[in-house]
């Protein structure tokens, strides 16, 4: 298991795996605090969570909705 | 320039309670991983979607560090560019129609100080998503291609930031000169067309600002001449102080395109 | 009184139309203005131009040789915020683009809060407000800087009767420390806090004064009589002298050059045998002269 493990790239993996956390929780945090979201915010909850990367970028793109 | 602290500080806090301090230069962090990624691994995902033929050998050219980087750039010169001017092309124009200007304006501000104030938000976005970008390409082109000179490096940065300088000041004269949606069209058109001009005829037009990204990678590569850099580098920031003097006076004839 | 703000041959044309038409008046200091008259009358254009917002086609507006961009707080009819600005944010950041020191900035814009009663939502993000909440930021920032000349816009049209009531109280609180000209088309908020009335109509001011002297230019007295029964009613218009109009349990006298006296019409009144209920003289509110003023040709 533990070979296994250390088999993995880490130095290649966890730069990615970093961002897309980032991404992901500023974008729940953002969600709830925000008035208004364009299109339905459970919708948003779902896209954040299983569409990787691209998801929270997507929320900042067009969901979030100012005045 | 009548109130540019408190206007600075009005701006500041727009970009950064939405967020756009975190997620743009993240994204430009994805961007630079992508192409060293995906060359490294491309083996590796054609046979993992299986069509390789048996004993198929791929001439893969040989990249060096180089070649990604100026690959990254290019995800940098598209999608990058797209996400930084839309987010901010309606930074005047929005204002404007929206109504939200009607307060601002009716102050004694100056119009100076309120375009400047929206361009030195732009442009702290801008350096730090592309200190994002790179860092995230060069930390992967160094676990697995190579390394680069630092001094090089930072030059080549540099010089992209110059170049996103001039996008940035097309982008605002152009949302202060128009409506969102024409500012947008134009700013795009501007920025998107000149690059395919220069991939076109760029070998007779060396003094561009839209040579300056790759103008960047050529010092890293040591090919770079250095009167064509220089002259493109002088004409730039010439174009983009015009363009900021334009947006200022643009903005101050619109005045009346505000909604009251 | 001295004169603040002088307006001579104010006129904005949009190609072929006419939207404000050569309007010239002057507004004395501390004294309270409304700008009335129907929609598309202008209002909005007229005020627009005060601010600066909109440069006349002609014309020239004057605030008593100070830059008017610098003295004036302006409300529009719908005021736009920044919406991730809590409203001391917001409220400070007006009084610093006019030009007040950042400390006493954010003193100002507190106190001003609580003036116009938000105090409890000095920290809250725009974003959440309500409609009478925004109005209220609205006059926040427009007075923090302590303006010359206050210009409102529709102040207290959107907003429900409590709200109304409110906002109206607070406008008058401030008559005493700036001069306001407010447009407005609800006429029993001109008729309460008005020393001069402008009318407005098609681009073109029709009509000035203070509204005792507009009062009288368009006043028809009469007296009311209210009896307990139509039938009363209807015999006393036809057998008395005074030529009297019933209407219901009303009789109506119309009074020319006081003609009747009150004296007269009690004397009538004691001598007939009817009920009488009530008895007043009726002047016309302002609802009747905008009427008048606004079908005049």
């Amino acid at each position: 298991m533990l070979e296994e493990l250390a088999k993995i790239p880490w130095a290649v993996i966890a730069p990615l795996i970093l961002v897309q956390i980032i991404l992901m929780i500023v974008a729940l945090i953002d969600l709830r605090k925000i008035h208004e979201t364009n299109g339905p915010k459970i919708l948003w909850v779902f896209i954040i969570l299983f569409v990787n990367l691209l998801g929270p970028i997507a929320y900042f793109i067009v969901g979030r909705k100012q005045s | 320039m009548n109130g540019f602290s408190v206007l600075l500080q009005k701006e500041f806090r727009e970009a950064w309670r939405s967020w756009k301090f975190l997620w743009i230069p993240l994204v430009f962090a994805l961007l630079g991983m992508t192409d060293p990624l995906t060359n490294y691994y491309m083996m590796d995902i054609l046979s993992a979607v299986g069509n390789v033929p048996e004993g198929f050998e791929m001439l893969m050219p040989e990249l060096g560090p180089a070649d990604l980087l100026q690959a990254s750039i290019g995800q940098f010169q598209t999608i990058g560019l797209l996400v930084l001017m839309a987010s901010f092309v309606g930074t005047i124009s929005k204002e404007r129609a929206n109504g939200m200007a009607t307060l601002m304006y009716v102050r004694p501000i100056s119009f100076r100080a309120y375009f400047m104030s929206k361009f030195v938000v732009m442009s702290t976005v801008g350096f730090i998503s592309i200190v994002a970008g790179y860092s995230a390409s060069v930390y992967y082109i160094a676990v697995l291609y190579g390394t680069f000179e630092g001094a090089t490096l930072i030059a080549s940065i540099g010089t992209y930031f110059v170049w996103l300088l001039f996008v940035f000041a097309v982008t605002l004269m152009m949302s202060a000169t128009f409506t969102s949606v024409v500012a947008t069209a134009g700013a795009f058109v501007i920025i998107f067309v000149g690059q395919i001009m220069v991939a076109f005829v760029g070998v007779f037009w060396t003094v561009t600002p839209w040579k300056l990204p790759t103008y960047g990678v050529q010092l890293i590569r040591g090919t770079m001449e250095m009167s064509d850099y220089w002259w493109s580098l002088a004409v730039t920031l010439v174009i983009t102080i015009v363009c900021m003097n334009i947006g200022v006076l643009t903005m101050k004839k619109n005045v009346a395109m505000t909604k009251i | 009184m001295t004169t603040i703000l002088q307006v001579t041959g104010l006129t904005k044309r949009f190609a072929e139309k006419t939207v404000v038409d050569a309007i010239s008046f002057t507004l004395e200091e501390y004294t309270s203005t409304a700008l009335i008259g129907p929609n598309g009358a202008g209002k909005t254009t007229t005020l627009s131009m005060l601010t600066g917002l909109l440069k006349p086609t002609i014309g020239n507006v004057e605030l008593s040789g100070v830059d008017l961009r610098a003295n004036i707080g302006f409300l529009p009819q719908y005021p736009q915020f920044h919406p991730w600005l809590s409203a001391l944010e917001f409220t400070e950041m007006a009084a610093r683009l006019n030009g007040v020191p950042s400390k006493k900035a954010k003193v100002d814009a507190q106190k001003t809060l609580e003036f116009v009663g938000l105090e409890n939502a000095l920290n809250k993000k725009i974003a959440t407000f309500s409609g009478g909440m925004k109005q209220r930021l609205g006059i926040s920032q427009a007075i923090v800087h302590k303006p010359k000349l206050l210009l409102l816009d529709e102040p207290v049209s959107a907003l429900d009767p409590v709200g109304r009531r409110e906002v109206l109280d607070l406008l008058k609180g401030l008559q005493q420390e700036t001069t306001i000209l407010y447009s407005t088309h609800i006429l029993n908020d001109a008729e309460e806090m008005t020393d001069q009335l402008l009318f407005l109509r098609d681009g073109k001011l029709v009509e000035q004064g203070t509204l005792r002297e507009v009062r009288q230019r368009f006043d028809e007295p009469r007296y009311v009589v209210e009896f307990s029964t139509e039938e009363e009613a209807r015999l006393f218009a036809s057998h008395s002298e005074l030529f009297g109009k019933a209407q219901g349990c009303y009789v109506f006298v119309d009074i020319q050059e006081e003609e009747p006296t009150m004296q007269q019409l009690l004397q009538q009144l004691s001598a007939c045998p009817y009920n009488v209920r009530k008895v007043a003289r009726q002047t016309a509110s302002l609802e009747e002269i905008f009427m008048k003023v606004a079908k005049r040709v």
